[in-house]
């Protein structure tokens, strides 16, 4: 077609500008805490200090009285239904009549100044009866005697996987494992403003991962229709799984159709701790038999998962756990049990890497355990029982895209190491401890290790995952211009500047704007399971497919004309698309057995640790990876997601834990819930491969979440190489290195 | 936040006399603890008075070879200073190894020797603390402890002292000048902070109405050759786990003289005056600086949480004595 030209600059393939980078580098970005009305009041949350209570009263009139307070809210005004939840609506908006961990919201305040929204929720008198709080996730699960935390029990899910029935063989290495809870840490804290509309409905200003999925717990406990509930995203500051389930979306909402003023709800970071779920903590059985040169002939596991005191979206978190737990290897036998269990700690959901981190710290510690039993190499003993192409997982499922794992971690185990500098003159960044003089180089081991890591990209287990997407093509000022509408959540990953990317290359015309994402268009479902370039990048090459289509038969009528002429004389050309990735299937309740995922990724990582063995201090040296991602629609953005991820993983195998003691959190601040910092995140050394997945779009694999699993696993297997301990437990603190109890 | 009023002294006059007659007044330096806390409810002063204008800022050479820091110096200058980093190398060190770059660009010297514990139930204001709330217990005590101390503590409170530049401090026997309009004090640093005893909300010998003017640092020749360590859980930016500050003098293979100071250990900047006399006069070998770290923590105390810290310190001292033997102050 004339004027169509499709290796437009900025297309898919190349590094194109973020449009929201330079604001963000710059401090000009406007996050969702920056939004403003003039008229507009802030709202507060009162929150229980108890894991577990009985609620016998509440009286908001001390709060009344204060001065500058417009209202006070308790479960008695939510105006519709009382319970929301992603899974399955059993989170009370706010506590009834009793309280299940500590933070559970109880109250709202509106006031005209936030300190004295705060004083007022301060006064709120609640009358607690303090209960046995139910804070062992083992008990939880087993103990008949134990206390229920929700009425159907503590178990919220089972998941068996059952292969085969041989559960000997000549080698076996068991091994117990724990991972510690961790935290998102968005910079960005929970915020919102929700502006009451003329029509009785409400405008919803908020940081989130997915509109139409709050928009539709919201809707019912307003008791309006979902269309009176109008959501746009506002600048959202990292979300990681933190921002899944709702947080003060509902609140605002109430509060600003209480009093019939914009009402503004930010979290202070402290608050945010308690204001979002977090990593499941898992403790972890496994059992690995194999033949004596390291084929594997089964795996058993338990692995137990504390889901805290409400649902989220910990069920298909115990799906994943189950059926990835036993890694990207080939098992002929298998009994796992994954069991998701209800106690009042802090409640768990979506975090980056969802259900299959924890098992992969525990299956490849095994993996580890097993080389050493067959003296082999750890690069050997995962090559010999790789997956690649053709090969089931242990849910029967057959891997039907490339899944080359020997070949990547041949090629990460060829990459060169790094030099292990001569003692003396050492820049000290480079060493354990850093700058703090803890060593120059004396009693300083180094070690290597590997990490294999499998994550299933889109949601699974027969859900119904699907975007939209609006595009439009347009004269403006003269020249085509296209319009990208979605609700897709940017939420830092770069997702805004792919769905540019795509309409440049599906139409041919740079100038593209991507709208603000908004409820005015159908859903595009979760910003989250590595499926947005997957999914809304579907969209929008569907709907460009479409538009394109249409000028194409425009231009066929109007021989001769350029694009500009056919638009000026069509006027602008709109399609709107669904795109659905393959449809998915329950996993057998018993056995485990479905095809449960529609696509699976791997990534493998290499650490290279210098551990002061003497003070237990790690330094990671270097870390590398090999990615297969598909095809790379942004090569910038993309190596920002594997060092992102990689970071994330670092954080969980040497300091990201938040202490929970008796169900209270103990380190709710960046003071005392360490993330790495600069200084503790090396240089990485990336290879990305493009295998294409012939089902996706441009045969795209999901890459934002694989980093997470393999990292953790590496770097613990490379302090354990360094120091010989067993280390059975991330994150790994110094006195467990120097000083075992 | 509670509201408060905010007045800025142009002279040390008015912040003292404003300090002797009001009600709940605290002095702002930095902000960068007070702020925080005041945040979290944990401070309520009825008035801040930000000192920050008041000509406190001078790094002074004294006659006799001491040095006389102003109260008002930021963290980051007095780290950088030429005169600190060559007679005290100790005390630079210490100061950068606290915090982040950002947040020593506002600490004062003041500020930093009265930083507050950064004990978790301390900051939790659902928690039973006696330094917060005197009489209301410790839920420290038996719970989640790992940062606490294992020297000085008592059944009242086992948090630690935060400070990295006290622990220096301490080594160097810095005096702490403070006024009030009662006039001039000078209080060794060895009084300076208290025990916790039976009053751990009465952390320090200054009293209500008195600023922080300065604090000096006499002449101590042995400096030149100390060095500070510390050991936390990521590279930078965290508080100590242990850290040592230590300064060592040695003649034909004999310590003639030693100081040194422990941090992130003890309910105070840890002066480690038992350590101290094991170390005069013994041979100056890995095996003598094993013992006398075993001296210093004979009296350690810890719960199961923290008790990786014995061993840590233990291990810490001896390194740092080890290293100032092989290699001197350079960093
Ligand atoms: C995230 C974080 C990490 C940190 N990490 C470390 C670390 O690793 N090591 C470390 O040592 N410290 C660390 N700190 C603490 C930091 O060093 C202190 O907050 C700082 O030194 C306090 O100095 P300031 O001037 O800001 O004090 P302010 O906050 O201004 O004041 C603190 C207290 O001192 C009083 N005050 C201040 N000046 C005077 C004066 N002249 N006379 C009388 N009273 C006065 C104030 O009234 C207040 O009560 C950290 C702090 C933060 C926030
Ligand atoms: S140790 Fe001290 S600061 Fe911590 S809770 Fe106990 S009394 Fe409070």
């Amino acid at each position: 077609m004339s004027g169509m030209d499709t290796r437009v600059a900025g297309g898919v393939g190349a590094s194109a500008l973020r449009p929201d980078g330079t604001l963000k580098v710059t401090g000009e970005f406007a996050y969702s805490s920056d939004l403003w009305l003039d008229d507009m009041v802030w709202g507060v949350t009162l929150r229980s200090p108890h894991p577990s209570a009985r609620i016998r009263s509440i009286d908001v009139t001390p709060a009344l009285a204060m001065p500058g307070v417009l209202c006070a809210l308790t479960h008695e005004d939510v105006p519709g239904l009382k319970f929301h939840g992603l899974d399955h609506p059993d989170t009370p908006v706010l506590a009834i009549d009793r309280v299940r961990y500590q933070g559970e919201p109880v109250a709202l305040v509106a006031a005209d100044h936030p300190e004295r929204a705060r004083r007022a929720a301060a006064a709120i008198v609640v009358d607690y009866e303090v209960t046995e709080a139910v804070t062992d996730p083992w008990r939880a699960a087993f103990d008949p005697s134990c206390p229920k935390v929700q009425e159907g029990g503590n178990v919220l899910r089972h998941q068996p996987v059952r292969v085969g029935s041989v559960f000997e063989a000549p080698v076996v290495v068991t091994g117990e494992y724990e991972v510690g809870m961790q935290d998102q840490a968005p910079l960005g804290p929970e915020s919102g403003l929700a502006v009451p509309a003329e029509d009785g409905g409400v405008d919803l200003f908020v940081a989130t991962q997915w509109l139409h999925v709050d928009r539709d717990q919201i809707a019912p406990c307003l008791g309006l229709p979902p269309e009176k509930v109008r959501m746009t995203l506002a600048g959202v500051g990292g979300a990681f799984g933190a921002r899944e389930d709702l947080s003060m979306q509902i609140h605002a909402c109430m509060l600003a159709l209480r009093t019939g003023r914009p009402v503004k709800i930010v979290y202070g970071r402290e608050e945010s701790f308690f204001g979002h779920v977090h990593r499941h903590p898992a403790r972890m059985r496994y059992e690995h038999g194999a033949t004596e040169d390291g084929r594997l002939v089964y795996v058993k596991a338990e692995i137990l998962l504390d889901g805290g005191a409400y649902r989220s979206s910990s069920p298909a978190v115990v799906g994943n756990a189950a059926s990835l737990g036993a890694g990207p290897y080939e098992v002929p036998n298998v009994a796992i049990d994954a069991y998701g269990v209800y106690t009042n700690n802090p409640p768990c959901g979506a975090m980056r890497g969802f259900g299959a981190v924890q098992a992969c710290f525990a299956y490849e510690s095994q993996m580890d355990k097993l080389a050493e039993a067959c003296g082999i190499s750890p690069v050997e003993v995962r090559v010999r029982n790789a997956v690649s192409q053709g090969s089931r997982l242990i849910t029967g499922q057959v891997i039907d895209s490339p899944a080359p794992l020997a070949e990547m971690l041949r090629e990460l185990e060829a990459f060169p190491l790094p030099e292990e500098p001569a003692a003396g003159g050492r820049d000290l960044r480079a060493l354990p401890g850093g700058v703090a003089q803890t060593t120059h180089g004396e009693g300083v081991r180094r070690g290597v290790g590997y990490g294999v890591g499998i994550k299933n990209i889109c949601f699974s287990e027969g859900f119904d995952d699907f975007s939209t997407a609006r595009v439009r093509v347009e004269l403006a000022g003269g020249e085509p211009h296209v319009l990208v509408h979605t609700a897709a959540a940017e939420v830092g990953q770069g997702l805004v500047t792919v769905q540019a990317q795509i309409a440049r290359t599906e139409l041919g015309i740079d100038r593209v704007t991507v709208a603000p994402a908004d409820t005015r268009v159908g859903s595009a479902g979760s910003s989250s399971a590595s499926r947005q370039s997957y999914v809304t990048g579907g969209a929008v090459k569907a709907a460009c497919e479409a538009v394109r289509a249409r000028l194409d038969k425009l231009a066929e009528e109007n021989p001769g004309l350029t694009l500009p002429e056919l638009l000026e004389r069509s006027g602008p050309v709109e399609e709107t698309r669904e795109y659905r990735h393959r449809p998915t299937y329950p996993m057998d309740p018993v056995t485990g057995q479905g095809d449960s995922h529609t696509q699976l990724a791997l990534c493998v990582h290499r650490a290279v640790v210098d551990v002061d063995v003497e003070l237990g201090l790690v330094k990671v040296v270097e870390l590398a990876a090999v990615q297969d991602v598909g095809r790379v629609l942004n090569p910038l953005a993309l190596e920002g997601q594997i060092h992102g991820g990689t970071a994330q993983g670092l954080g969980l195998a040497l300091m990201e834990e938040i202490q929970v003691v008796d169900g209270r959190v103990r380190n709710p601040s960046f003071t005392d819930y360490l993330i790495p910092t600069i200084l503790d995140m090396p240089p990485m050394r990336v290879s990305i491969l493009e295998n294409a997945d012939p089902a996706a779009p441009y045969g795209l694999r999901g890459a934002g979440e694989p980093p997470t699993l393999s990292s953790t696993p590496a770097i613990a297997a490379a302090v354990r190489a360094a120091t010989g301990r067993p280390l059975p437990r991330v994150p790994i603190r110094p006195q467990d290195i120097a000083l075992p109890a | 936040m509670r509201s408060f009023s905010y007045l800025s002294a142009p002279d040390v006059e008015t912040a003292l006399r404003v300090i002797a007659d009001g009600e709940g007044v605290k002095f702002l330096g930095g902000g960068t603890n007070l702020v925080d806390l005041m945040r979290e409810g944990i401070e309520r002063p009825a008035t801040v008075v930000d000192i920050t204008r008041l000509p406190l800022t001078g790094i002074e050479e004294l006659p006799g070879g001491g040095v006389r820091v102003g109260a008002l110096v930021r963290n980051s200058r007095l780290a950088a200073d030429l005169l600190i980093r060559t007679r005290y190398p100790v005390l630079a060190q210490a100061v950068l190894h606290g915090a982040s770059a950002q947040l020593r660009n506002m600490a004062t010297v003041g500020g930093n020797l009265l930083q507050r514990t950064r004990c978790l139930y301390f900051y939790d204001g659902a928690a039973a603390c006696n330094k917060r709330a005197p009489g209301s217990g410790c839920d420290a005590i038996g719970g989640f402890s790992r940062g606490g101390a294992i020297l000085g503590a008592s059944e009242h409170c086992v948090a630690a002292h935060p400070s990295d530049m006290a622990v220096a401090l301490a080594m160097l026997d810095a005096v702490v000048e403070v006024e009030s309009v009662r006039g001039v004090r000078r209080i060794p640093i060895a009084d300076f902070h208290r025990l916790p005893g039976d009053t751990p909300h009465i952390e320090t010998a200054l009293a209500a109405d008195e600023l922080i003017t300065a604090v000096e640092l006499p002449p101590v020749p042995v400096a030149a050759n100390s060095r500070y360590r510390k050991v936390r859980d990521r590279a930078s930016y965290a508080f100590a786990l242990v850290s040592v500050a230590a300064a060592l003098n040695v003649e034909d293979g004999v310590v003639t003289e030693a100081r040194l100071a422990l941090g992130g250990v003890g309910t105070k900047p840890w002066r480690a005056t038992e350590a101290e006399r094991a170390l005069l006069g013994a041979p100056a070998t890995e095996d003598a600086f094993r013992r006398a770290a075993e001296a210093e923590l004979a009296a350690a105390v810890a719960g199961p949480q923290n008790a990786f810290k014995i061993e840590l310190a233990r291990r810490t001292i001896v390194a740092t004595l080890r290293r100032l033997l092989t290699e001197g102050s350079a960093a």
